[in-house]
């Protein structure tokens, strides 16, 4: 579910490209400050791009420092240090791995999932208290979502993302929770996290599908529906929209463009609510990445685009 | 607003019946449907607007000897024949759209747990109700569900030009956002292209006896 948001690197220019980086890596190493260096492994693009977005706001000046880094030893590289933004995003980036990890080993049994949040637990037990309604409110509306999956009732793609898009709203207007912006922070977020679940959604369509088929057959011969101790696999797409059953190829055409449609109502509206913000800085950046990141990707998805292979930033 | 016999082209005198045959053949002029693909489009539904306006100010506010029961009557028969927008102005005067007023005015101050409430409480479905469920998805971000009532209560009512313009609207901002995508990628205006450009009009000065670059 990570690392769909991301700038348009082909359209950036070179000193909105070093910024992004020196923001990735200054929440690498926020988040070996607040936490520890195994959840650094957890780092992810979305989480750049709460930082930038709520640094943005901010008249705060940011501090750039030059330094080395454990992976990449030999080059050095600019990160942002000592940023409020950036450690409350690396508070929920490790948050929201951790209840990605268990919602994981509910999902697929995954021994690595089970191991792997059971460290992370470790390193989130200390945490700022001034955090934690966030961290209740992110546990409670993943709640809400495996009760959707779980239950046999046909609900409406809204009704599925809607827990999910609620949620990225209050992380990210939680920051600025006092603030007469708020609301246009909350509605970006709402359309943000929308776009990134149905995304993902309909980029594991396929391979959803194929494990729902494989495990179909194999539930005959079981009765328990599981494969290598695999469970049925919850795709929102395929649970909402295809009544008829059909298979994969004729589903994807026949529902491609509506999820195009809603994908890309999602984006412009985060795009108009970053309009009503007044930003002091960081403008051209999330403006890239809200207004041709999303696009780019999008065409990735949908198999549309240019670019066979891209490599990451 | 302006003179609404200007606009409608009629006489002063005008009865109730020019002024209804007068409006039948404006709106048959702008109507949006003809203007599908048109550049003109958004000053025909200007148009279409003001004589809209026009004619529901005339009908309130002329009487003669037919009196509204007849008006109300040649509605019906209208409707019948699913006469476009006139259709819709005379729906203003329905008694259904009563109901709605009060879930309009939710809708724009933002009661949106109101609306919905009284939406459900609706058994008729029409188009109406079709449109403003799907205004109020709109505003909860649900695009998936406003798409389908904004769609649905278009279709049951294509002429109605709220209905129209809402689901105009949907197509139409997807069709800038993406713009802004593909525009910059089309937009590769280097220098290579303007000498090539030159060389091309240098080229044809020549064929013409002429000359635009002497070195060319």
């Amino acid at each position: 579910m990570f690392g769909y948001v991301t700038p348009c690197k082909m359209e950036l220019k070179i000193k909105d490209y070093e910024k992004f980086k020196a923001y990735y890596c200054g929440l690498c190493v926020a988040i070996k400050n607040n936490f520890g260096n195994v959840p650094r492994l957890a780092l992810n693009y979305d989480m750049t791009f709460l930082a930038v977005l709520l640094d943005s706001l901010s008249e705060d000046k940011r501090s750039l420092k030059k330094s080395n880094c454990v992976i990449h030893p030999l080059k050095k590289r600019i990160l942002i240090v000592d940023n409020k933004a950036l450690n409350y995003s690396a508070f929920c980036n490790v948050i929201l791995a951790y209840y990605k990890l268990l919602d994981d080993v509910d999902d697929k049994n995954s021994v690595k999932a089970k191991v792997f949040s059971k460290v992370l637990n470790t390193y989130i037990k200390n945490e700022n208290i001034k955090l934690q309604p966030v961290k209740i409110y992110i546990k409670d509306r993943l709640n809400d979502l495996r009760k959707i999956e779980l239950s046999d009732e046909v609900k409406s793609l809204d009704e599925i993302s809607h827990p999910f898009a609620d949620l990225t709203g209050y992380i990210i207007s939680f920051y600025y929770r006092e603030k007469s912006f708020n609301q246009s922070l909350y509605w970006l977020g709402y359309n943000l996290g929308k776009w990134i679940y149905i995304i993902d959604a309909w980029d594991d369509l396929e391979k959803d599908m194929h494990i729902n088929k494989k495990g179909l057959i194999h539930s005959h011969l079981n009765k328990k529906g599981l494969i290598h101790g695999q469970q049925k696999k919850f795709n929102a797409i395929d649970a909402s929209l295809n009544k008829d059953k059909l298979q994969y190829k004729e589903f994807a055409k026949l529902i491609e463009d509506r999820i195009d449609f809603v994908l890309t109502t999602c984006a412009h509206h985060s795009l108009q609510y970053l309009n009503k913000l007044t930003l002091n800085k960081n403008e051209d950046l999330l403006y890239n990445i809200l207004q041709l990141g999303l696009m780019e990707k999008m065409n990735s998805v949908f198999k549309r685009s240019e670019v066979n292979n891209e490599r990451p930033l | 607003m302006r003179d609404p016999y200007e606009i409608l082209d009629i006489n002063k005198s005008a009865s109730r019946d020019e002024i209804k045959r007068a409006y039948k053949k404006l709106a048959k002029q702008y109507h949006p449907d003809q203007y599908n693909d048109n550049p003109l489009k958004d000053l025909a539904e200007e148009r279409m607007r003001e004589v809209n306006e026009a004619y529901d100010y005339l009908m309130k506010n002329t009487t003669d000897s037919f009196g509204s029961n007849s008006y109300n009557t040649s509605y019906n028969n209208n409707s019948s024949h699913n006469n476009s927008s006139y259709n819709y102005n005379a729906n203003n005067n329905n008694h259904t759209s009563n109901n709605y007023q009060p879930i309009r005015m939710d809708l724009n101050n933002g009661n949106l747990h109101g609306a919905e409430q009284k939406l459900n409480s609706i058994k008729t479905r029409d188009a109406e109700w079709n449109y403003l469920m799907g205004m109020l998805f709109m505003k909860k971000g649900w695009h998936d569900s406003a798409h389908n009532y904004i769609t649905t209560a278009y279709n049951l009512n294509p002429s109605n030009i709220e209905y129209r313009n809402a689901f105009n609207q949907l197509k139409r901002q997807n069709h800038t956002y993406r713009q802004n995508y593909y525009g910059k990628q089309t937009r590769d205006n280097d220098m290579c292209d303007l000498c090539v450009k030159l060389w091309c009009a240098d080229t044809f000065c020549e064929c013409m006896g002429g000359d635009l670059i002497s070195c060319l």
